[in-house]
């Protein structure tokens, strides 16, 4: 790890004893508020709903929750845990919130937004769902429990260290929950998560492009000299590309 | 009508479609059964709505046109027959939607090579393999592969193809009916290196509307593509002959499942199927046409208990074997994610003649080996690039903490989607006797059906070759300009642990009821007609004698088309066949309606909605207006 990363994050860390948090955006707090206040989950209790929020927070953590992440949104202003309880409660709204609909969405042109309107399941879609929710919502209630009883039975109160200590150590849980929050980051909003799409703004994706797409121009030039340095985790990622290249193989739906 | 013959197809992706069109034009009854859903409005149209869409959550993470193999309908694998099966559930990738794998194909159209067809011949025996020449060869497909490339649209410059090796083994006359589309800044990056190592990378002919063509617009470069069923139709695949065939009569019956193919002794009498709610029926034909892509067609033949004399049913099965690079550009984003799919293709490795190849497979006790065709320029999308992080941030990287800031710092660097330009070498599977289809003896489907168990390992010939290739995958990158880069195997196996559970993958599958005249050698004749059935025919890639060494669409359907002439003229026998459409009456370059198709597309919308929300029973699937 590079030297001046270690001595900025010293210096944030630093910084945040001196009440950074007043520092946050507006817009920002005014996002986490108004999802922490989101009553009508159609899963989650309220207080599945704060562990699954401040769980979520620390495996893709925003700016109220690491410094370093100043300006650069996370799992609380994307809202995964929306997505989360959307997918966990997809079948019990009509049409069931599973598969959002088409073509076209109205952030590209379009002037309507038909994925707002979701496709109502087949008796086979439905009944895998079915299956496949009844687990996932078993996981979700024992995990839950699980995390609290790890962190002396409230995970919401721990101190971050505590959070990350329980989380490092929450195995399956955890994959689980980081894959939903990844989902929850980076899908259409109209799954629950995104929120304002912080999610592919952070990471400068233009996200979904219909019915405008790319001009020719767009595809075929470039985009000009845009020189990343590579340090800490990135640098690590690249000595070992063999390795992530295997994990990305794995990742592929037609390979999974 | 009486005095129609009466055909019944399984499966309206590529093959089932082609046959439907031959048949229904050739004045036949047809009724196409598809187990998968309709999500699409009025089929008859150029440009029916659609409910496919740039969401990487419904298609690729959550399988919106694939079956629930998690759940209801598994597939099993072992490596050989000495075990039970070692895993359950996603074995290969089997699209089940109304047009098949062609609603998400990344729409690369090359055509096999004549030592494809004449294996043997040309190529020769290799030990442990059962390679044999197709019933046909290349100048005889020639000119389906011309039709079927007006039919569907294909763009590229058949004078940018290079003239060795892929021109010499798949000569052309033709014109394609479109130019090549833009091409993407990472296939030129990617171009380029394969260029400096002497290769000749070209723009691939893609069935991807470069123009507006045959009342379709031209693609819009959205970027979310293969993977992903087409927004606006300017890749329409497999609905352009699903549509003559409608327009000719034929009826088309989502959600039903053919369960059996009733007959009596050697004559088939019609199908047994399982509607969307669950309930049995049976239906007469004269002919019966499976395309239920090749492990399915061959699980049906066998659920049927068809004869099966020499014991070929499901054997011969064959998976394309992928290889993967992955090259990191630290210089710029080269934004492989907006275009379609990738757009350049270079064909060297797939040349048993390729400089080195020779030795190298006799170093390995083999004559010859073959890689295959590279795709220059791919990546990924950004939850599948996440998950990528969340893995390996778990495993390789193994760090004390595997979230947080570190994950958040890879996504914003992009390492491994906006800088990231992939190559993908698809790879010649050799047949085998031993890799096949058969019946699990235990792990029945939701409806109480066997599902389909593979037995499958690879020859020393696809590892010898993907041995030789991978650290030459490597250097295209490096010499491309990337900063970094690796190549993996794709496809899986024992010897090459890549993916959980050791599992061959791969979205290609053929083989299983493959074309051979020798009925102990092959399970249907050379029009792909069952050698122990009078009227049972196949017309998906399930009747490929050999895998070749490119993507498999355009074969399939020109295979089909070949094949269902054939039938028309053998099979009906109480009409008479009209003159098949000829390339005149095809769709000609850019025509008058094409810009009405994004319209279309959008203005079809609301009612493809309410046709999914009516009452099952009301719901209009059938063809006929």
């Amino acid at each position: 790890m590079a030297e001046g990363h270690i001595s900025r994050r010293q210096f944030i860390q630093g910084a945040s004893l001196l009440g950074l948090a007043a520092l946050v955006p507006a817009e920002l707090m005014n996002w986490a508020r108004a999802e922490a206040a989101g009553a009508g989950f159609l899963f989650f209790d309220d207080h599945q709903a704060a562990v699954v929020r401040e769980a979520t927070a620390r495996l893709i953590p925003g700016p109220l929750d690491d410094p370093l992440e100043m300006g650069h949104p996370g799992a609380r202003e994307a809202n995964v845990t929306r997505y989360i309880d959307t997918m966990l409660g997809a079948l019990t709204v009509t049409p069931e919130k599973i598969h959002a609909g088409g073509p076209w969405s109205n952030r590209s042109g379009g002037t309507t937004n038909y994925m707002a309107n979701f496709i109502p399941l087949t008796a086979p879609q439905r009944l895998g769902w079915q299956k496949k929710l009844a687990s996932l919502q078993k996981q979700y209630a024992d995990g839950v429990k699980a995390l609290d009883a790890a962190a002396s039975g409230d995970f919401v109160g721990a101190d971050n260290n505590t959070k990350d200590q329980v989380l490092t150590n929450a195995g399956a849980f955890r994959d689980l929950l980081f894959t939903h929050a990844i989902e929850g980051m980076y899908s259409i909003p109209e799954y629950g998560g995104n929120q304002n799409l912080v999610g592919w703004k952070e990471i400068k994706f233009k996200g979904d492009t219909q019915p405008r797409g790319y001009t020719a121009a767009e595809v075929t030039n470039s985009d000009g000299l845009d020189f990343y340095l590579p340090t800490g985790v990135a640098a690590t990622l690249l000595q070992q590309l063999d390795a992530a290249a295997a994990a990305m193989v794995r990742q592929r739906s037609y390979g999974r | 009508m009486a005095g129609k013959s009466k055909a019944i197809i399984i499966g309206s992706g590529p093959g089932g479609s082609t046959a439907a069109m031959t048949l229904a034009e050739g004045g036949w009854d047809v009724v196409i059964f598809e187990k998968g859903t309709n999500y699409f409005g009025d089929l008859k149209s150029q440009a029916p709505s659609t409910l496919f869409s740039n969401d990487e959550l419904k298609g690729p993470t959550r399988f919106f046109e694939d079956p629930d193999t998690d759940e209801l309908e598994p597939r099993t694998y072992r490596p050989d027959n000495t075990t039970g099966a070692t895993f359950t559930g996603f074995v290969n990738n089997i699209p089940t939607t109304v047009g098949g794998g062609a609603v998400h194909f990344d729409a690369k159209t090359p055509r096999y090579w004549d030592i494809d067809f004449r294996k043997k011949s040309m190529l020769g025996p290799i030990d442990g393999a059962d390679i044999i020449d197709w019933p046909f060869d290349y100048a005889e497909i020639a000119p389906y592969y011309d039709e079927i490339e007006r039919l569907i649209g294909v763009a590229g410059d058949i004078h940018l193809i290079a003239e060795t090796p892929t021109r010499a083994h798949a000569p052309r006359v033709n014109q394609l009916p479109m130019p090549p589309g833009p091409p993407q800044r990472s296939s030129i990056l990617l171009s380029g290196g394969a260029t400096a190592l002497g290769l000749h990378p070209f723009p691939a002919p893609m069935a991807i509307n470069s123009v507006p063509y045959d009342g379709r617009p031209a693609c819009n470069n959205c970027g979310q593509c293969s993977h992903y069923g087409c927004p606006i139709h300017a890749r329409i695949g497999a609905l352009a002959p699903l549509r003559r065939a409608l327009l000719a009569g034929a009826e088309l019956r989502p959600e039903s499942f053919v369960s059996n193919i009733n007959r009596d002794g050697t004559r088939a009498t019609g199908v047994t199927w399982v509607d969307y709610a669950g309930k049995s029926h049976t239906e007469k034909a004269d002919l019966v046409v499976v395309a239920a892509n090749a492990i399915e067609s061959s699980r049906l033949v066998l659920l049927s208990q068809l004869p099966d004399p020499h014991g070929v049913v499901g054997k011969y099965l064959m998976f394309h074997w992928f290889t993967a690079g992955f090259g990191i550009f630290l210089h710029e984003r080269p934004h492989a994610n907006r275009g379609r799919s990738t757009t350049h293709v270079a064909d060297d490795f797939a040349d048993p003649d390729f400089p080195g190849a020779r030795a190298a497979a006799a170093a390995s006790g083999l004559p010859y080996f073959r890689g295959g065709t590279l795709e220059l320029g791919g990546t990924q999308e950004p939850i599948g690039e996440a998950k990528t992080y969340q893995f390996v941030l778990a495993t390789a990287l193994g760090g004390a903490k595997p979230f947080g800031t570190a994950f958040k710092e890879l996504m914003r660097a992009s390492l491994l989607r906006d800088r990231l330009c992939g190559v993908e070498m698809l790879a010649e599977d050799l047949p085998q006797r031993t890799n096949a289809v058969d019946l699990d003896p235990q792990v029945k489907d939701y409806r109480g059906f066997p599902v389909a168990r593979i037995t499958y390992s690879p020859h020393e010939h696809e590892l010898a070759a993907q041995r030789f290739y991978i650290p030459l995958l490597t250097a295209l990158l490096k010499a491309s300009g990337a900063d970094a880069a690796a190549a993996v195997p794709e496809t899986s196996s024992q010897l090459f642990p890549v993916a959980e559970g050791n599992l061959p993958t791969g979205a290609h599958i053929m083989g299983g009821l493959r074309m051979s005249a020798d009925p102990a050698l092959g399970a249907t004749d050379a029009y792909g007609r069952l050698h122990t059935m009078d009227n049972v025919v196949v017309a998906d890639g399930a009747v490929f004698a050999s895998s070749g060494a490119h993507n498999v669409t355009l074969t399939i359907m020109a295979t089909a088309l070949r094949n269902s002439r054939h039938w028309v003229s053998v099979f009906g026998n109480r009409t008479t066949a009209p003159a098949p459409a000829r390339a005149s009456e095809l769709p000609p370059t850019g025509g008058p309606s094409a810009t009405a198709g994004l319209a279309a597309a959008a203005a079809g919308v609301a009612g493809i909605a309410s046709l999914r929300a009516w009452p099952r029973d009301e719901r209009p699937v059938r063809g006929e207006s």
